[in-house]
């Protein structure tokens, strides 16, 4: 199904097969999802792929191009978010005392977020929930704005908290005493983290990781371990598997084949890593459905 | 929506689970944080789609509450009944457990509205 739906505050939602598109510019502070297949966007010299387990943010006059590179049709859903929706929504958890941004303990944030945004995080918690009720009704022709608002004011307010948790809790871990280092290294590994999300079926090494990150591969390695508590390797292996078992649900491709288009080598590891992290093997969890 | 659990206020909450047990043959199944700040006893009843919460009372409290909905989609609930002019005491507020409201009905009595999400499913 496919719409494009601009309210009366002109924010737009679009859903809809995505087919290759001509170079664009975001009007918009926007979100990108995809529920099935992924979506490849090149923005400036940097090559971004979301799947369903991740979204993207594009900032307000980004110049991009977007092309489907996918087996199966790639059902899409972006939100943009006009600028005195936006501004009205910050306004609004900024004045309040338990507000999810903690502007007390983070006065900056507003400074960051700007050159921060603009990745890939991972497509979670009530962010996941609340986009797919709102897709949900969208799909079965909603029309109350004041109700679509609604979800697209919490949809907000779940992706600051994932920005939140993503950036400055990640930034606290690391060990450097200056604040501007701190945030500067996690800017770095984030760039580290989106080029593992859009390459993770290509045999990715070290070195070009480091490159991509402008960091050396030691302390790429150090840093990575510090924010995130795993390997920039156990990253890479938890997106191959998250997106194998989508394969495996969602698809009828054999197991062999799925090995080989998330980029493991070897069937026989593969089915022990999925083993140890689902507690169930691939077969079984795709005749489970 | 549905009735989804019914919330047992005590001082005591073995005996009180113990005697739902001994004399109704219900199951404790779970413990989880549905009432805010307050750890629950969730007992499954011989009715498959309704449960027990056994809570801990701490006397007179004008935030307990007497009824709790289950719903699939919290906010969309919360939109409907606003509309048709139920006074809510709260926006909906995120807990580890899900989304949740509470309102009012007629009589003052105060209810929950809870969209229950396994956030662990995603991963």
């Amino acid at each position: 199904m496919e719409y494009l739906r601009t309210l009366r505050n002109n924010n737009v939602i679009y859903s809809g097969t995505r087919n290759n598109y001509n170079q664009q510019t975001t009007s918009d502070f926007s979100i990108r999802f995809v529920f099935s297949g992924n979506e490849r966007y090149n923005i400036g010299k940097r090559q971004l792929s979301i799947h369903n387990d991740s979204f993207l943010i594009l900032n307000k006059g980004t110049h991009y191009t977007s092309t489907v590179e996918s087996a199966i049709p790639v059902q899409s859903l972006g939100i943009s978010f006009d600028d005195k929706f936006l501004q009205d929504f910050k306004n609004s958890w900024q004045l309040k005392d338990d507000t999810l941004l903690n502007l007390n303990k983070y006065p900056s944030i507003n400074r960051y977020e700007h050159e921060f945004d603009e990745t890939i995080y991972p497509f979670k918690g009530d962010l996941f929930f609340n986009v797919n009720h709102l897709k949900h009704h969208l799909d079965r022709g909603l029309q109350d704005e004041l109700l679509i608002n609604e979800y697209l004011h919490h949809c907000l307010i779940n992706y600051f908290q994932i920005f939140n948790e993503e950036i400055f809790q990640k930034a606290q871990r690391l060990n450097f005493l200056s604040k501007s280092t701190k945030i500067e290294i996690l800017r770095r590994l984030n760039l580290a983290k989106e080029y593992l999300y859009s390459n993770y079926n290509t045999n990715v090494s070290l070195d070009e990781l480091a490159e991509y990150a402008c960091l050396s591969v030691t302390h790429l390695l150090r840093t990575f371990r510090q924010a995130f508590h795993q390997t920039p390797h156990q990253f890479l292996v938890q997106i191959r598997l998250q997106r194998a078992k989508d394969l495996l649900k969602n698809t009828d491709y054999p197991v062999n084949e799925i090995v080989n288009m998330v980029g493991f080598d070897c069937p026989s590891s593969f089915i022990r890593l999925f083993k140890d992290r689902f507690q169930t093997t691939p077969l079984k969890y795709r005749l489970s459905f | 929506m549905k009735i989804k659990y019914i919330p047992i206020f005590t001082d005591d909450i073995d005996g009180q689970v113990k005697f739902f047990i001994d004399n109704l043959g219900f199951e404790v199944c779970d413990k989880k944080n549905l009432l805010t700040s307050r750890e629950c006893v969730i007992m499954q009843t011989t009715s498959p789609d309704i449960f027990m919460l056994i809570a801990k009372d701490y006397g007179y409290d004008t935030r307990r509450c007497n009824i709790v909905v289950s719903t699939d989609d919290c906010l969309n609930d919360y939109h409907q009944l606003k509309l048709a002019g139920i006074q809510f005491y709260n926006e909906p507020q995120y807990s580890p457990t899900g989304l949740r409201a509470e309102f009012s009905d007629p009589s003052g009595n105060r209810c929950l509205l809870i969209e229950e999400r396994n956030y662990t499913d995603l991963t």
